[in-house]
């Protein structure tokens, strides 16, 4: 008697754990943490100038945020999560790529003008 | 029971197959991933890089945090999915080590170049100011040169009117030269006319003047009326002319003796020495001398040519006072 009792048991169990294994793999719950991050860090990496100077970056990570914007309307939480990651390394090196460019014209333009007044006071000295 | 346990048998193999693939697409473990092994070498030449380490020290931990978590997802058979979210992950924090570090390498560059630019703008102050300072060195000397030619052309222009004064002083005299000259040359012409009025005449021993035939006769020291108004004319003459100098010679014929003619030739050049004196000539400009019948000026054979021997001669000095005696 114990042989068919112990059939219906294992099916139970099986599955629970296929649905613990599948929930540990890819059920998560919907990151809005790093959704406000990485919109953070775009609104940051904007305002630092990338649409000018790291064009590609930002549209990269603007591209990852609407995607992980239509993972979690997907109930694909995992994938927004990883999306919304993506995204926030991709607007936070937006955001550097700018500023690093910003600093090079102006190191440059320093330069340029330093050199202009040196040429001058070249050409001054008698 | 028995389609219950068939089914559960069947059941039971679908879902284990389906959990096993579950599990093996969660926890295959691929032998490389493209992904982690860029991350892998960008975090190694980004950490081997000096400029990187120096300036960007927190985002390189960052990055190789980054890169070693992926390393143990992989290790611990995370999914290939996983493994590359991570990977990316890390190759961004790779790249965003870089960018920081250009960005302060260049905020470096910024300062260094604003402190270069400045020390430029110093030395061109200081340089102006140098050569402002020399400029009005220069300023200054050239207004000393300037000062030294003014008076240079000062004493010039003093020079060249004192030249001027002299000149003009030189011509005043040359003029009152000219004009004394003018005025002696008129004196002179007058004494001529006067001379001329006295008929005297030019010879080697300066003007003579004839008081000859008309005056003496024969053996006498007498004057005739004309022969005194000619000796007033010279006494006048003498008198306007104190400088001039007369001589007054006697000469007779040859009738008589020497010895009387001697004294005879010089009572006549007395008498008209006397005559001079009585009319106000200076004693010292009139002097008396008999020289007999000698230097005849004509034959004494003929009455006409002893009268013109008796005479007396009056020979003038020049302007000066000289006389040529005999």
């Amino acid at each position: 008697m114990n042989l068919p009792h112990r059939p219906p048991l294992f099916p139970f169990s099986a599955l629970a754990a296929i649905a613990l294994l599948l929930t540990a793999c890819a059920s998560t719950p919907v990151p809005e943490a790093q959704m406000a991050v990485s919109n953070a860090a775009l609104a940051q990496a904007v305002r630092a100038g990338s649409a000018e100077f790291a064009p590609a970056e930002l549209a990269m990570a603007r591209d990852k945020m609407s995607r992980a914007v239509q993972a979690i309307a997907g109930k694909d939480n995992a994938a927004a999560l990883a999306f919304a990651q993506q995204a926030q390394l991709d607007a936070q090196l937006a955001q550097a790529r700018a500023e690093a460019a910003k600093a090079r014209q102006s190191a440059q333009a320093l330069q340029e003008a330093s050199r202009a007044l040196q040429e001058e006071m070249n050409r001054k000295r008698p | 029971m028995i389609p219950f346990h068939n089914f559960s048998k069947f059941s039971l193999s679908v879902l284990a197959s389906a959990a096993l693939a579950t599990l093996g697409a969660c926890s295959s473990v691929p032998p490389v991933n493209p992904t982690l092994e860029m991350a892998r070498a960008e975090n190694r030449s980004a950490q081997a890089a000096p400029q990187t380490q120096a300036l960007a020290a927190l985002e390189l931990r960052q990055a190789a945090d980054a890169v070693a978590r992926a390393e143990t997802a992989l290790q611990q058979r995370e999914s290939a999915e996983q493994v590359t979210q991570l990977a990316y992950l890390a190759r961004q924090r790779v790249a965003l080590a870089q960018e920081t570090a250009a960005r302060k390498a260049s905020e470096a560059a910024v300062v260094a170049a604003s402190a270069q630019r400045d020390q430029l703008r110093l030395e061109a102050r200081i340089r102006e100011a140098d050569d402002a300072t020399r400029r009005a060195g220069q300023a200054t000397q050239a207004a000393n040169s300037a000062q030294q030619q003014a008076a240079s052309a000062q004493r010039d222009a003093v020079q060249s009117q004192q030249q001027a004064d002299a000149a003009r002083q030189s011509a005043a005299s040359a003029q009152q030269q000219a004009s004394a000259t003018e005025s002696r040359n008129q004196a002179l012409e007058a004494q001529l006319r006067e001379l001329t009025a006295l008929n005297a005449r030019k010879t080697d021993r300066g003007m003579v003047i004839t008081l000859g035939d008309v005056l003496f006769e024969s053996g006498l020291a007498q004057m005739s009326a004309g022969g005194l108004r000619t000796i007033e004319r010279l006494g006048a003459f003498m008198v306007a002319y104190p400088q001039r100098q007369a001589l007054i010679e006697g000469y007779t014929d040859s009738v008589g003796s020497a010895g009387s003619n001697q004294t005879l030739s010089e009572r006549r050049a007395d008498a008209v020495l006397t005559a001079l004196l009585g009319l106000g000539v200076a004693r010292g400009q009139v002097s008396a001398q008999g020289f007999g019948e000698t230097y005849p000026v004509a034959a004494n054979t003929d009455a006409g040519g002893r009268q013109m021997n008796r005479r007396v001669e009056v020979v003038l000095s020049d302007e000066a006072g000289k006389l040529i005696r005999r």
